[in-house]
């Protein structure tokens, strides 16, 4: 009886923990994801609801293929929950599977947070939204289409259901690059980060370029300075960005000039990561317990050096004692001698002549010692 | 863990505050070696240090655990600083407590011993600052000490070898032993 308690109690509290363990409340994180794929169960309609916010999406609507273009999402009206997440997806297609951009000819060069996903999870602020991606125009000529879709929680959401929002598909028509277009070599991705402090140059690939120009400014400036920009071989390019500290980032442009065409792409950005730190916690504890130890070993004897003699701890009288019982034993000694040089006399029963001091001592041994 | 993250944060309060009070009473108790004024709260400021101390020694391992356990441990150098403090200021405070236990109230009165034990406080109260400092920077980015132009730079750390500070572990507790031993202390104990 008691076993078909505990199993039915683990049964139901197992029940009771999937129904707080269907949604990823704090997100997934930014990764290459498919729509039906996107880190939940939110694609299923009995699970999600219709986002009421509006998706606004800007971007060149013809584009030479092979070249970097921007595509611009403006959320708005958003309803998100307490920690204000929106998952956004940029997609090739509205298929659910195979839909990444990539499958479609894109090259994602950058995502809103750096990195080179299609899909990014951002906290919005004051219900809205605002990223941009970086793509490398597919080679193939012709029309592409591009959509985006968000899912997201609400504040008000005791179903635990997902929001999701989706926008109609954005044809862009790709064209075929001019002899000789300055742009980027294909593959080439801009870094995501760099180390706090680190100094070295970014390399950058081009096609088609002559010459190369990087501005620079930090995230949030208007003002941007103008790089150093070095030819390393043909058409590889390093450039020199100033170290960045914290958590700052470090935005660019390039310009690449061929003859009296110069194609300017959209900004890129940079993040700043810790510098590497092999330190482990474990490690910690270890150098902290003994610094703890080795201060408090060298304090005492430092105690023990300063300490004068006679100052000790109150109740410890264990050298009284010690003393006392010295005492008693050479009294106890003396006594003995004392005793030893006394002459009993046959005149003077209960007396001891004391042949030292010239005196009659009462006998303690007999009966009526010095009463005679 | 949320928990750990609003436990660390209250257990941190208790630190910095019983800290603070060891490190400015037993100040206080060592001026009134030389200020006559504040004699007469001598024994009320040693004792309130005494207390003092033993709760911090109470409350810097917990503060460490939870730290450890937090969600704002991201393992960087500046959590390894912080946890490094934390050893020297429990070194120091432990310090400032066995030497008061083992000498009584009379410690005051060698002025050797007396400056060591306030040492050992300035040097606890100073760990705990630079403590509560580098907590600072790690959930404000911003400490009220970053105003000192020498204040060292917590991004970085000397990293041991595992290996080696286990040998510093077990150097430290031989000479610990030794020390105890030196000084006869195991019968007071």
């Amino acid at each position: 009886m008691k076993s078909r308690i505990i199993v039915l109690s683990a049964i139901i509290m197992l029940l009771m923990a999937t129904s707080s363990g269907v949604a990823n409340p704090g997100g997934k994180g930014d990764s290459n994801r498919d729509y039906t794929c996107g880190g939940s169960c939110h694609g299923d309609p009995s699970l999600s609801s219709p986002s009421s916010a509006v998706i606004e999406v800007d971007m060149p609507l013809t584009a030479y293929s092979s070249t970097t273009t921007e595509v611009s999402v403006s959320i708005s009206n958003l309803d998100v929950s307490d920690n204000g997440l929106v998952g956004i997806f940029l997609l090739g297609s509205k298929n659910g599977n195979g839909d990444h951009p990539e499958d479609y000819g894109w090259t994602i060069v950058q995502d809103p947070n750096g990195g080179s996903s299609n899909y990014v999870e951002v906290v919005s602020s004051d219900n809205q939204v605002s990223v941009s991606w970086v793509l490398l125009v597919p080679d193939e000529v012709g029309s592409k289409e591009i959509f985006v879709s968000i899912h997201h929680g609400s504040y008000y959401n005791h179903d635990n259901k997902a929001f999701i929002g989706e926008t109609d598909g954005i044809a862009i028509s790709i064209e075929p690059i001019p002899e000789n277009y300055p742009t980027l070599a294909e593959g080439w991705t801009s870094p995501e980060e760099r180390i706090s402090g680190d100094t070295s140059t970014i390399t950058i690939r081009t096609v088609n370029t002559e010459s190369l120009t990087v501005n620079w400014r930090l995230s949030g400036e208007s003002k941007s300075h103008e790089a150093v920009v070095e030819m390393i071989t043909q058409q590889v390019w390093e450039v020199s960005l100033p170290a960045t500290l914290g958590d700052t980032r470090i935005e660019y442009q390039m310009t690449a000039t061929m003859g009296d065409f110069s194609n300017t792409m959209p900004w890129l950005s940079m993040g700043t990561s810790e510098p590497y730190f092999d330190g482990t916690s474990l490690g910690a504890n270890l150098q902290s317990i003994s610094f703890a130890l080795i201060i408090l070993s060298f304090m005492i004897s430092l105690q023990s050096w300063f300490s004068p003699r006679g100052v000790r701890k109150t109740i410890d009288n264990t050298i009284e004692v010690e003393e006392s019982m010295v005492n008693d034993e050479k009294s106890s000694i003396s006594d003995e001698a004392y005793w030893s040089r006394l002459v009993k006399s046959e005149e003077n029963p209960g007396w001891l002549w004391d042949p030292v001091e010239n005196q009659w001592v009462a006998d303690p041994n007999h009966s009526s010692g010095g009463d005679a | 863990m949320m928990f750990m993250i609003a436990f660390h944060h209250l257990v941190v309060g208790l630190v910095a505050g019983s800290g603070v009070i060891m490190g400015i009473c037993a100040i206080l108790v060592w001026l009134s070696g030389y200020i006559s004024n504040i004699e007469s709260s001598k024994s009320t400021l040693d004792r309130a240090a005494y207390v003092a101390s033993i709760f911090t020694m109470i409350v810097i391992p917990l503060a460490m655990i939870s730290g450890n356990f937090s969600s704002t441990n991201s393992g960087g150098a500046i959590f390894y600083n912080k946890f490094i403090f934390s050893g020297i200021a429990f070194g120091f405070t432990a310090s400032y407590f066995f030497g008061r236990m083992r000498f009584g109230p009379d410690v005051w009165e060698t002025p050797n011993l007396a400056m060591l034990q306030m040492i050992s406080a300035v040097f606890s109260l100073s760990s705990i600052m630079i403590l509560g400092s580098i907590g600072s920077k790690i959930t404000l980015g911003e400490s009220t000490l970053d105003f000192l132009p020498f204040w060292p730079e917590f991004a970085s750390s000397i990293v041991i070898n595992q290996w080696l500070s286990l040998l510093l572990l077990i150097v430290g507790i031989i000479s610990l032993v030794i020390s105890l031993r030196s000084t006869s202390v195991k019968n007071l104990l």
